[in-house]
């Protein structure tokens, strides 16, 4: 208790007490991390292996605690004294600070014989970079490369068929296993020849590791007294962002590449470079290679779908809601219940028998054949029905918000209740129009799972489903032209991204605050 | 009377509607439930199909790989939720909420993309992210920084499917929370901050405690949306590699009803599935509308005829 | 057209909107409402508008019954406290609006809208939208769109309760003539009473979803039927006071713990008919300062109206309102001697608060 005590009155007055709440402050952000990584190392990981799930996930958490334990440990002793009024006085404490948990943090690595004092794998020889390729000076008596018969003088040149330099070379082996097999290739006396080293691990102490660690923690706790704390959030939003902005870049870059390699286009040597629009040929009618379909029927059913899936919203949802919102009829409260645990439910549990639904309306007399199995209008009826539950929600909000008078004034003008609904109420809920609209047409140009799941054939396929084909096809698949086909699907998304976010941002949070 | 007609007449799209793709569909998947309708015996016509009682359910209950996906659901569900349509979620609602106002609506906007491109691109984005050297994103920095590179489809296929679900789960709970920490009166901000607190004791002992609610809703909310969504799943791994290495309860009933994957599609058995999470989203939908009481909006019209 | 309506009653599932009204209004009449807030006024206008079904009673207009009718076959207009004014439309848009649904020919719209844009001083504003005009425009133009469709009866609820003070009265004027000259049956609705004493012919009292008395500006407030009117019509109100009649040497005298007065003769039937208290009620200008007055009191608080002082005064332990002029420059605490023109007293039972002189 007294212990605990003296870890939370600590007198931040004098320069000592900074100091020690600087300690503090590192020691607990290592526990901290620490504690996280032996929860989902030690204790998360066995509850899941033994619930029959695989365990890639702890496994990958906790080695990312354990990555950002030391730089979480720095930030928290910098920072504890980053209120300071002077700034040189907090830098100097800060530097002492961490480098004293870094010392720890040291000192507990040589305990456990982990980070630089962990055995490293090695091939047991020296050797300088020169021109023709990796000079070896020097081999360790009995060592690995000796056994296997380098020679001093020796030139090598490859590992396998790969060209390396000395830094790959290191790199490979620094990620090498016990006893992993290394063919190199080198040149003796100007004669080519190859043979195999085994890694061997190597006890020692890797002290270029520990002063890099060293200066990474001093800068760490310079950084975090001198840095403006306001960019911090602007830094962290844009890094939790980055995967997205390069998944989008690589979908443009590879667009105009011939192919890729990360986000870098190629040309056929392999260099970077090599762009072109061969991918967006199919505009202009080139075939899309092994698939029949016209990309511009597929483009026609895609809006078509789209189109009516938001006429077909609006009205529904509008006259539903209106009804709900501003009738008085037996049911009313039932209805209005109704609407509201149906925007909660799952629709997508009823793929199945939905499936069955869609097979017997294929069978009615006359209007079968538009609302079937395997149509578009059967396939637009079932997407309504999903957006349906929000859609009343989110119009029956916005009729909530009309002035009852202006309606009463309406109907003894001489309107009844249809043309007061048509030309005096919805008029006025245009916005809600808008935004429903928007939410309803997006729903329906990127519809992929209702159109795969009931549809077969050209009549239906729409973009999305489109490209799944494109991937899933057992020939090798060339992704700059699917990319191709992807961006040119997501022009709409992204000219409604640019001018309706307001509009997105309210809906997608499911109506729940765009009724109220 | 008339008044009524005229109601219904507005209300009829919208009834017909969810009586043949919701109501119907609710009483048409737990009778197929109880058939044994496979591709061999296969009718669209109900009553021909073969009762056999609640025999799909006893299999399912000795079924070895129904137990697998049964906790992969709850991992899947649970780690998703934690990680990102919570957590991350009222991180960056709580980041871009004490930054520039329009900085911070950029932030959000971009996080609404993800939930706004088509599933198929999305995936097509994260798969080419999570390819093998030379040609993934993730492993050409990894072979930049010298780390080692992975076969990250076969070897951490949880890690992306939770990611990609994650990406997208995270804006529904941002834009809940954001608009909950912007209706925080302005009075009590400026109170705690006489008071001469810290940006991260405000946090704690003003913002965090009125986001309860919100909180509430969005864990209960996003865990059923989760639970029953399986799109991204099916594009990006389809349940493998390998056997139901990520298959989810719902994949499954799509699986087993709807895709011939083995050639052999089980309407009953993949019926049993799906009634597993149609009981249970209709009692968590009930729950809601009670809990939230959203039944409390609705109030009584002020024009009694017509 | 006449307007009957018998025995209506309205129920918000407990709450009481209007009960057993009895209401013949005359052809061309102009009949106002006048209640506190909440006592069923808007609620009774909504029912003759079709809006809301009554739960008894019946509407008649002329001679038929029109509960089953329809707001669109009632041939009214109204006019609403927040114009409900249609944005989307133009002022022109918003006159035809109800021609356009009676199915009026072209030309004939064009012409009508044109002659009641005239009438209401609004032909200029013609081309524009409700929100690009004042409050007084947007309710002229309501009017307008009331009156386009030459309505048998025309509503009005509180339409000038959000209208400054000058503007209101002009407006008063123009609807009362307005209506006169079209002979339109007029029902207005308002808790002003000023504005319900000089436009009405006659006016219909509530409170709490009860009609109380239904009688010309004059009649209200010389001879008020119960308590409640007598203290709601009249500004400043009726000065009420607990007393006991008296008979001393042969004159009939008023008596209370802090004052007594004698009476005139003609009040010995209404002494006659109440038994032990009564309350006694005086207008404001029925007491006059006097120094040869029989009662003595104390001012307790001036309050300077502009044409008059309003004085509250104490006598014994009662208070008194009443009107002083303001050039005797009265101050709380002066000493003052008041007479009581007791010929215009009103004595109510305390029980049903009826009056006792008159029924
Ligand atoms: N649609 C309704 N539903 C439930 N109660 C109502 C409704 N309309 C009116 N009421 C209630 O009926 C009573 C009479 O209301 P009404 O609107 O007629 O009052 P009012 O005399 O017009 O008052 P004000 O001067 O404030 O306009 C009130 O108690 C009111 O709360
Ligand atoms: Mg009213």
């Amino acid at each position: 208790m007294a212990a605990a005590g003296a870890l939370t009155n600590i007198n931040t007055d004098s320069m000592s007490g900074r100091l020690l709440l600087a300690l503090r402050n590192g020691l607990l952000a290592a526990l901290a991390m620490a504690l996280l990584a032996f929860v989902f190392h030690s204790l998360l990981r066995p509850v899941i292996g033994s619930a029959l799930v695989e365990e890639t996930l702890t496994i990958t958490l906790s080695r990312l605690f354990l990555v950002l334990l030391p730089i979480a440990a720095y930030l928290a002793a910098g920072t504890a004294v980053r209120n300071m009024e002077e700034r040189h006085k907090a830098l100097i404490l800060a530097l002492v600070a961490v480098s004293a948990v870094y010392a720890l943090v040291v000192g507990a690595q040589a305990f456990l014989g982990a980070g630089p004092f962990a055995p490293r794998p090695s091939l047991q020889f020296s050797a300088r970079q020169t021109d023709e390729g990796i000079l070896v000076e020097a081999l360790e008596a009995g060592g690995a490369a000796e056994q296997a018969g380098l020679q001093p003088g020796d030139i090598v040149t490859a590992i396998r068929r790969d060209q390396v330099t000395l830094t790959e070379l290191n790199r490979r082996v620094g990620l090498a296993e016990d006893d992993d097999p290394f063919r190199l290739r080198y040149i003796r006396n100007g004669e080519q020849d190859q043979l195999t080293v085994r890694a061997v691990l190597q006890s020692g102490v890797d002290y270029s590791a520990i002063v890099t660690g060293l200066v990474i923690a001093l800068v760490i706790a310079a950084l975090s007294i001198y840095w403006p704390g306001r960019t911090l959030p602007y830094i962290l939003l844009a890094v939790s962002l980055l995967p997205m902005v390069v998944g989008y870049l690589w979908l443009i870059i590879a667009t105009f590449s011939y192919r890729t390699r990360g986000i870098l286009p190629l040309d056929g040597q392999g260099n970077i470079g090599g762009l072109t629009i061969e991918n967006w040929g199919f505009l202009v009618g080139k075939d899309i290679a092994g698939l029949e379909f016209s990309i511009w029927q597929v483009t026609l059913n895609s809006f078509l779908l789209a189109v009516m899936m938001t006429a077909v919203v609006l009205l529904v949802s509008s006259m539903a809601g209106y009804a709900l919102s501003r009738m008085s009829f037996a049911g009313r409260k039932f209805f209005l219940s109704f609407t509201l645990i149906l925007h909660g439910f799952p629709a997508v549990t009823l793929l199945i028998p939905i499936f069955f639904i869609l097979l017997n309306l294929g069978n009615l007399p006359l209007i079968g054949d538009l609302i079937g199995f395997n149509t578009l209008g059967g396939i637009t009826l079932v997407m309504v029905a999903f957006d349906l539950p929000l859609g009343i929600w989110l119009m029956k909000g916005f009729f909530d918000h009309i002035p009852w008078d202006m309606e009463r004034s309406a109907l003894i003008d001489g309107a009844s209740r249809w043309r007061v609904y048509r030309e005096i109420v919805l008029p006025q809920i245009r916005p809600g129009l808008l935004a429903l609209g928007i939410f309803a047409f997006i729903g329906g140009w990127n519809a992929f799972l209702i159109p795969q799941t009931y549809s077969i054939g050209a009549g239906t396929v729409n973009l999305p489903v489109f490209l799944n084909e494109l991937i899933d096809e057992t020939a090798p698949v060339d992704w700059n032209q699917v990319a191709a086909v992807g961006l040119f699907q997501l022009i709409p998304i992204f000219i409604f991204f640019v001018f309706a976010q307001e509009y997105l941002l309210n809906i997608y949070a499911g109506g729940t605050k765009g009724s109220s | 009377m008339q008044a009524n007609l005229t109601a219904y007449g507005f209300m009829a799209p919208a009834g017909l509607l969810v009586l043949l793709f919701f109501f119907l569909p609710v009483l048409i998947v737990l009778y197929l439930s109880l058939t044994n309708l496979a591709s061999a015996n296969f009718t669209s016509n109900l009553a021909e199909m073969e009762f056999i009682g609640l025999r799909n359910f006893q299999t399912l209950l000795n079924d070895q790989f129904a137990k697998k996906i049964f906790f992969n659901t709850i991992f899947y569900v649970m780690s998703t939720l934690a990680l990102f349509n919570v957590t991350a979620a009222l991180i960056v609602s709580l980041l871009t909420a004490h930054i520039n106002r329009r900085a911070g609506f950029v932030f959000r906007a971009l996080w609404i993309l993800p939930r706004i491109t088509t599933s198929t691109v999305y995936i097509l984005i994260w798969r080419r992210m999570m390819a093998e050297a030379p040609f993934g994103i993730i492993n050409q920095v990894n072979t930049a920084l010298g780390w080692p590179t992975w076969n990250y489809g076969a070897e951490n296929p949880w890690v992306f499917v939770i990611l990609v679900n994650g990406f997208i789960g995270i804006s529904f709970g941002m834009i809940i929370f954001t608009s909950a920490i912007e209706s925080i009166p302005a009075d009590l901000m400026n109170a705690s901050l006489v008071d001469g607190s810290t940006y991260l004791q405000r946090i704690r002992h003003v913002t965090l405690p009125l986001l309860r609610w919100p909180l509430l809703f969005v864990v209960t909310y996003q865990s059923l949306s989760l639970l029953t969504s399986f799109e991204q799943i099916l594009l990006l791994t389809d349940g493998g590699p390998g056997l139901y290495r990520t298959e989810v309860w719902a994949l499954t009933a799509f699986h087993r009803a709807l895709s011939n994957y083995f050639g052999n599609t089980q309407w009953g058995y993949g019926s049993a599935f799906a009634v597993v999470l149609v009981i249970i989203g209709v009692i968590l939908a009930v729950v809601y509308m009670r809990v939230f009481r959203f039944d409390e909006l609705v109030a009584e019209p002020r024009i009694e005829v017509l | 057209m006449e307007v009957e309506l018998s025995n209506l009653s309205k129920k918000f599932g407990d709450v009481v909107g209007v009960e057993a009204l009895d209401l013949d209004i005359h052809d061309g009449e102009f009949v106002a409402f006048l209640g506190p807030s909440g006592c069923g006024k808007t609620t009774t206008l909504l029912m003759m508008a079709g809006i809301y079904r009554p739960t008894t009673g019946t509407i008649r207009f002329g001679d038929r019954i029109v509960n089953q009718l329809q707001p669109r076959d009632r041939n009214i207009g109204m006019v609403f406290q927040s114009y409900a004014l249609y944005p989307h439309m133009t002022v022109f848009g918003n006159i035809t609006y109800p021609l356009k649904l009676k199915k009026v020919p072209r030309q004939e719209q064009q012409r009508r809208v044109e002659a009641a844009a005239e009438t209401m001083g609004i032909a200029h504003l013609l081309d524009r939208r409700p929100a690009q005009l004042s409050g007084g425009q947007q309710q002229r133009v309501a009017l307008g769109r009331a009156l386009v469709k030459e309505p048998d009866i025309l509503l009005f609820d509180e339409p000038l309760s959000n209208l400054d003070a000058r503007l209101r009265l002009t407006m008063r004027g123009e609807i009362r003539s307005l209506q006169k000259r079209l002979g339109i049956t007029a029902i207005y609705v308002t808790h002003d009473q000023v504005e319900a004493l000089t436009m009405a012919d006659r006016i219909a009292v509530m409170n709490l979803g009860r009609l109380q008395a239904f009688a010309t500006p004059d009649d209200l407030y010389e001879r008020p039927p119960t308590k409640f009117i007598a203290g709601f019509v009249g500004n400043p109100p009726m000065n009420f006071l607990d007393i006991e009649f008296a008979q001393e040497n042969g004159t009939l005298q008023l008596r209370s713990e802090s004052l007594e007065l004698g009476l005139p003769p003609e009040f010995a039937a209404a002494a006659a008919a109440a038994d032990g208290a009564v309350t006694f009620g005086i207008r404001p200008e029925d007491i006059i300062l006097d120094d040869n007055g029989p009662v003595s009191g104390e001012v307790f608080v001036v309050e300077p109206l502009g044409r008059d002082d309003l004085l509250d005064i104490i006598v014994g332990t009662e208070h008194f309102l009443l009107l002083a002029d303001p050039k005797r420059k009265s101050r709380a605490g002066d000493r003052v001697r008041l007479s009581f023109d007791m010929t215009r007293a009103h004595f109510f039972d305390p029980r049903s608060e009826l009056a006792l002189s008159w029924k």
